[in-house]
């Protein structure tokens, strides 16, 4: 059992003991809830690290971001000290009522897990419900994603960042009438009914390296993250926005959230076997155009691990919405519980590939120069990646 | 010989990986040694009438209701169907060509009419792993994901596409629905990329003639192992 069972079980325990122990546990001391479909364990982590320049931060560190994780990140360590906790889309609305946060971070919505999650309107219009009357709280949110400025544009406080969206597929047409989206570089808008990206008083701007965060007034932060890729400065720019909201220093958030090395074992390099891999969490379709250009290019041969356990989703014909066709020139393995079904994507997208049950057993019929390679991309789902991760803690 | 394929509004319908039909279309083409030239046509954007070969995806509730009502008031689709085109729709595509079905309220909203179906709600979601025994001239078991809530009836004009093994389809033991040349059902996976006999189907009456099926070594894995999982 990993460490993060652990604690759902144990929260769970808590939750039959005292129904609501959540509420009682936050007892006014929650800065801030992390939600989106991407990204929320790197936000939340970043923004936990920034916010201990006022003082004692607890935090989940295992990603268990369901009501009994929550409950049990609440119960444990310090009673006095601040929260920062990441919640799972679905959970929010219950989790924001019985936490009253100071701030909600609300960074993007698309498609994940459709068998077990609602459909991304679904969850836009109960985030919408929830922010009604949130009169003491400060909403953070994306103004470039359309789905999260319809579910926070009626809150009675907003701090709009745009902050960037590279997946649009899920968000083109206006979820006040129906409408196609008009689209460019810099806004968005509904034609017909004249919905649109609202003015935002945050923006990002990526340096190709790192990102630059223009605030209010002229206010100009660098972001030097050791996280790599855009879609980190983006949660890096929402963070420092949060703590801001909080009443924080910027240029201090930014100068701690650069420490931040890795993330519950995102980007984190390990030795599995006998290849020493970079594990990279790919679990949607959003995630993955971003994650390409964070891998090496071709013809460096990569791994991907593909699983359809519960917390991945059971339906993994997402696999045909991520652009696999960039991956071309190279050799691709495909393993996991689901290799198969990445074989004949690949296929499709015209991508050499090899499948291998296990490529990391001694022998295994690896692509040309991968066991030459220091370090060896490895982009998996999300039980697929925790599996990875705690054998190589174990070994 | 060279085939025109229409994919309709990608952008509303296409929610569970469904563009992966087209990319299933094109390449069983390549092997087939026929051409296709994809046309992509967004909400707005006319439909063209003289296309051979026409394919809708899944969708949300709201963008359901939204394609339906571009596609009545364009109408092309529903006379390029009547004129012998091909025409492949997965569950929110595929309910839209009935007569009526369900939009986010369960209000019963008009379709296309272009299969004899009718669409109302299941007592509960169908979700999970679908597989049925094919009718006639298809003779693979269907294999796929299925996530929707719909309940499809079908009327006399209309032959149910299998016999369902496993999971829900239409939910009275019928999954899909064809007429002519028009082939509608809730298998998503994407349908043609682990059924690529009805990719062939498909092709063949777009082209007018009757392809040999060519097998794939990884396709083949695919469906055993799928099979495999849900029939043992």
């Amino acid at each position: 059992m990993g460490r993060g069972e652990g604690m759902v079980i144990g929260g769970r325990v808590i939750l039959r003991l005292a129904p609501d122990a959540i509420s009682d546990l936050a007892g006014g001391r929650v800065a801030a809830l992390v939600s989106a479909t991407n990204g929320k364990t790197s936000t939340t982590r970043l923004l936990a690290t920034a916010v201990e320049q006022a003082g004692p931060v607890i935090s989940q560190h295992t990603g268990a971001n369901m009501t009994s994780g929550v409950a049990v990140t609440l119960a444990s360590g310090d009673p006095d000290a601040t929260a920062v906790l990441e919640v799972d889309e679905a959970y929010l609305p219950a989790i924001f009522t019985a936490t009253q946060p100071r701030v909600v971070l609300l960074g993007n919505l698309s498609r994940d897990q459709l068998d077990r999650m609602n459909e991304v309107a679904m969850v836009a219009r109960r985030w919408r419900d929830m922010l009604g009357d949130a009169a003491t709280t400060t909403v953070v949110a994306n103004a470039d994603d359309p789905s999260i400025v319809w579910a926070a544009r009626h809150a009675p406080h907003v701090i709009w960042v745009a902050a960037g969206q590279v997946w649009t597929a899920d968000s083109a047409v206006c979820l006040d009438c129906g409408a196609l989206l008009h689209r460019d570089d810099r806004s968005w808008g509904c034609p017909n009914c004249g919905f649109a990206r609202p003015e935002p008083q945050w923006t990002l701007q990526w340096a190709g390296d790192h990102g630059v965060v223009h605030g209010p007034d002229g206010g100009r932060y660098e972001l030097h993250l050791r996280l790599p890729g855009r879609f980190n400065a983006a949660n890096g720019a929402l963070a420092l926005v949060a703590t801001v909201a909080l009443g924080l220093d910027p240029a201090e958030s930014a100068r701690r959230m650069a420490g931040v090395e890795s993330v519950s074992g995102r980007y984190a390099v390990i030795k599995v076997g006998e290849l020493t891999i970079r594990l990279l969490l790919a679990k949607n379709p959003a995630g993955w155009s971003e994650l390409v250009d964070v891998m090496p290019p071709a013809p460096t041969p990569v791994i991907v691990t593909i699983n359809s356990n519960a917390a991945d989703g059971r339906d993994p014909s997402w696999l045909w919405d991520v652009p696999f066709e960039r991956l071309r020139g190279r050799v691709v393995v495909a393993t996991g519980d689901r290799r198969r079904d990445l074989a004949v994507r690949l296929l499709h997208a015209g991508v050499e590939h090899v499948v291998i049950e296990d490529p990391y057993a001694p022998g295994a019929p690896l692509p040309p120069g991968m066991r030459d390679l220091d370090v060896v991309d490895c982009a998996a789902t999300y039980t697929a990646f925790h599996h990875l991760r705690t054998s190589a803690e174990q070994s | 010989m060279s085939i025109t394929l229409v994919s309709i509004y990608p952008t509303l319908l296409g929610t569970y990986g469904d563009g992966g039909n087209v990319m299933a279309l094109q390449h069983r083409a390549r092997l087939h040694g026929l051409e296709v030239d994809v046309v992509q046509v967004d909400p707005g954007d006319p439909v063209p009438e003289a296309a051979d070969l026409y394919v809708l995806g899944g969708g949300e509730d709201s963008a359901q209701t939204a394609a339906a009502s571009a596609l009545r008031a364009d109408g092309a689709l529903k006379r390029a169907a009547d004129n012998g085109a091909a025409v492949l729709a997965i569950c929110a595509g595929y309910q839209l060509l009935g007569e009526y079905f369900p939009d986010s309220t369960s209000t019963p909203t008009p379709g296309l009419e272009i299969l004899d179906i009718r669409t109302d709600r299941l007592p509960k979601r169908a979700v999970g792993e679908l597989a049925a025994t094919a009718k006639d001239p298809l003779d693979q078991i269907l294999t796929g994901y299925e996530n929707h809530a719909g309940a499809t009836h079908l009327g006399p004009d209309a032959t149910a596409l299998g016999v369902v093994r496993s999971g829900i389809g239409n939910g009275d033991g019928s999954e899909g629905a064809t007429a002519g040349h028009v082939i509608g059902t809730y298998l998503h996976g994407p349908c043609l990329a682990r059924n690529p006999q009805i990719a062939d189907l498909l092709l063949g009456w777009a082209a007018g003639t009757r392809l040999t099926f060519i097998e794939e070594p990884e396709v083949t894995q695919l469906r055993e192992e799928r099979l495999r999982t849900v029939l043992g």
